[in-house]
């Protein structure tokens, strides 16, 4: 709920209940206390205001210093010390009307003087501190009940959102295009030929295991990578027969160069895709690694595809994987699309000193 | 219903192709009669070979399988393939097509052809001048990114509209960029006529003649619609709606 809807709600009890107070304490005096007066009126109504405006402030007080975030403990403590000297502030600021108009004759008892002994006044802040220790109490309470409930509510609305983050990383991982269309190709090879069905099964184990064990900003060894991918490569490989070509050139020292995990596979899922897939004789992937200065630069490039040779679209429609590769990236990486030679580049640079 | 039924299969990928080849030959009334691997291999062996059914991939490398229909003189029935897209295929507007998902189960597979094989079709292609087209035909309508397979007796009427035409039919319309003269040259004379300059209307779909201003006509269509029919035209509608 809103900050301002619930202040607006508050207020209004606030002034109805006060008012009540108010009329019943009319009516009482009225009835048991000897009849009224205008200076029992006085009192009762004096009282209301001061209680409506004492109240409202110990609200404010509590929730600009945020006094729910502390212990139970202290919280009450709080209350309990401001309700104290709420009270008194009431009677205080009472008596400071009432002596004053008393003796100017303003308002009187109805022949009666007033009762200003130490005894009469203590008992007069008791009865002060109740009323405003049973509005407080319940204030509170409701309070707390409330922001208790919200409490579990943000929780429980993180808790969704992180997950729909991770279904879509997994989703970015799990490519199902990929998947089925390996299915699909794995029905046929198996009567074609039982021996590389056999090899195609392996690959797409290794493949998916490997998306499904790591989880979220992980890292991995570019060479550990490099391997996963020649396994993705060998099932798509099935798929595209000779319109894939791959060519490596991996340095030593990029070998052993750490990045996030399965983003070489996500740049080359996307060079098949945008490149491979949308070229009628297919093409060439290359990847290649080097690293210096204690940065690693990755680079996998396509051939454009008809479709997009020649227009801007061609760096479009890199959906969910790009993002998600960005978001992995870190401090320092960067990582960049650009079309040069008829071909498409995906560069991504990691910065190594830090992990070294 | 068809007794046989000849079917091309359209795929980039071998494989996919093979599986499928595998899957038809199962059944004795379905004959392959072809295959080809890209948009334009499959536009050629659909003029070329006429297949009665073509099982055609989403994705190919120079387009998409729509973009084999658009275009086609006349529509073959289609059934879609595809590993994932089914939600670009369920975009499609239309109830008579299908889709198939890869793997493709035998079950399923059986069940489309036999729902083309059921359908409704004229024992043999009417041969009219001019190349035109019957009621029963379909023909593949596409408007941006929507896309429809259209019989030709579903047309209510088409509106020029600019230097386009406008295609109202069931409760939709699309815009063609063919000019409405060009259109006219392919559909049925019997069955569409030209009410005024701007609009041709399906002879079938007219519900209500009322007579209106100057010796002209209106015509009221089964959607509501209302179409005006210029003095000129008058006399014409007079004499093909006569006994």
């Amino acid at each position: 709920m809103p900050e301002s809807t619930s202040t607006l709600r508050f207020w209004l009890i606030n002034t109805l209940g006060w008012a009540l107070f108010c009329v019943v304490s009319l009516a009482m005096t009225g009835a048991f206390g000897g009849g009224s007066s205008s200076g029992s009126t006085l009192i009762s109504v004096g009282l209301g205001v001061l209680l409506y405006a004492i109240s409202g402030s110990v609200r404010a007080l509590a929730l600009r210093r945020h006094w729910w975030r502390l212990d139970l403990g202290a919280l009450v403590l709080r209350l309990a010390l401001a309700v104290l000297l709420g009270a008194a502030l009431a009677q205080l600021l009472l008596t400071a009307v009432l002596q004053p108009a008393l003796a100017l004759g303003w308002v009187d008892f109805a022949g009666r003087s007033g009762d200003f002994r130490p005894v009469a006044r203590l008992l007069y802040w008791l009865n002060t501190v109740l009323m405003l220790g049973l509005w407080t109490a319940l204030w509170a309470g409701l309070h707390g009940v409330r922001s208790a409930r919200q409490a579990e509510l943000a929780r429980l609305r993180a808790e969704a959102e992180r997950s729909a983050l991770e279904r879509d990383a997994l989703r970015a991982r799990l490519n199902p295009h990929f998947m089925f269309n390996a299915l699909n190709n794995l029905r046929a090879l198996i009567l074609e030929d039982p021996e590389r069905a056999r090899q195609m099964v392996t690959d797409l184990s290794r493949t998916l295991r490997h998306a499904l064990e790591h989880a979220r900003s992980e890292e991995a060894v570019l060479a550990d990578e490099l391997a996963v991918v020649q396994d993705y490569l060998a099932v798509e490989a099935v798929h595209y027969e000779q319109r894939l070509q791959v060519h490596f050139e991996v340095s030593g020292e990029a070998a052993q160069a750490r990045l996030p995990v399965m983003a070489l596979q996500l740049l080359v899922e996307n060079a098949i895709k945008h490149g491979i897939a949308v070229c009628p004789g297919g093409g060439e992937v290359r990847i290649s690694a080097q690293c210096s200065d204690g940065l690693l630069r990755l680079q996998v490039d396509n051939p454009l595809g008809v479709a997009a040779a020649g227009h801007a679209a061609a760096t479009a429609g890199h959906g969910v994987g790009l993002a998600y590769l960005r978001s992995q990236l870190g401090r320092g990486g960067r990582f960049h699309l650009q079309p040069a030679d008829g071909r498409m580049q995906a560069v991504l640079e990691i910065p190594q000193c830090a992990r070294t | 219903m068809r007794t046989n039924l000849s079917v091309l299969i359209v795929d980039d990928a071998r494989l996919a192709r093979q599986e499928l080849r595998t899957l038809l030959a199962a059944l004795p009334w379905v004959q392959c009669v072809g295959e080809a691997d890209d948009v334009p291999a499959a536009r050629e062996a659909i003029a070329r070979l006429k297949p009665d059914l073509v099982l055609l991939d989403v994705q190919m490398p120079s387009g998409t399988g729509f973009d084999v229909l658009d275009g086609l003189e006349q529509a073959p029935a289609v059934v879609f393939v595809t590993a994932y897209d089914a939600y670009a295929v369920r975009a499609f507007q239309t109830n008579a097509l299908d889709y198939l998902v890869k793997p493709v189960e035998a079950p399923r597979l059986h069940e489309a052809l036999e729902r083309v094989r059921q359908r409704d079709v004229p024992a043999a292609p009417p041969v009219t001048a001019g190349g035109s087209l019957s009621a029963q035909d379909q023909v593949f309508v596409r408007d941006g990114e929507r896309c429809w397979f259209v019989a030709v007796g579903e047309i209510r009427r088409l509106v020029v509209d600019g230097n386009y035409t406008r295609l109202w039919f069931r409760d939709q319309n699309a815009l063609l960029t063919r000019s409405l003269s060009a259109l006219e040259a392919r559909l049925p004379v019997e069955l569409f006529f030209r009410a005024n300059r701007n609009t041709l209307v399906n002879l079938r779909r007219i519900r209500a003649v009322s007579p209106s201003v100057g010796d002209g006509y209106d015509l009221a269509l089964d959607d509501g619609s209302e179409v005006e029919v210029s003095r000129r035209q008058a006399r014409e509608l007079r004499e093909r709606m006569a006994l």
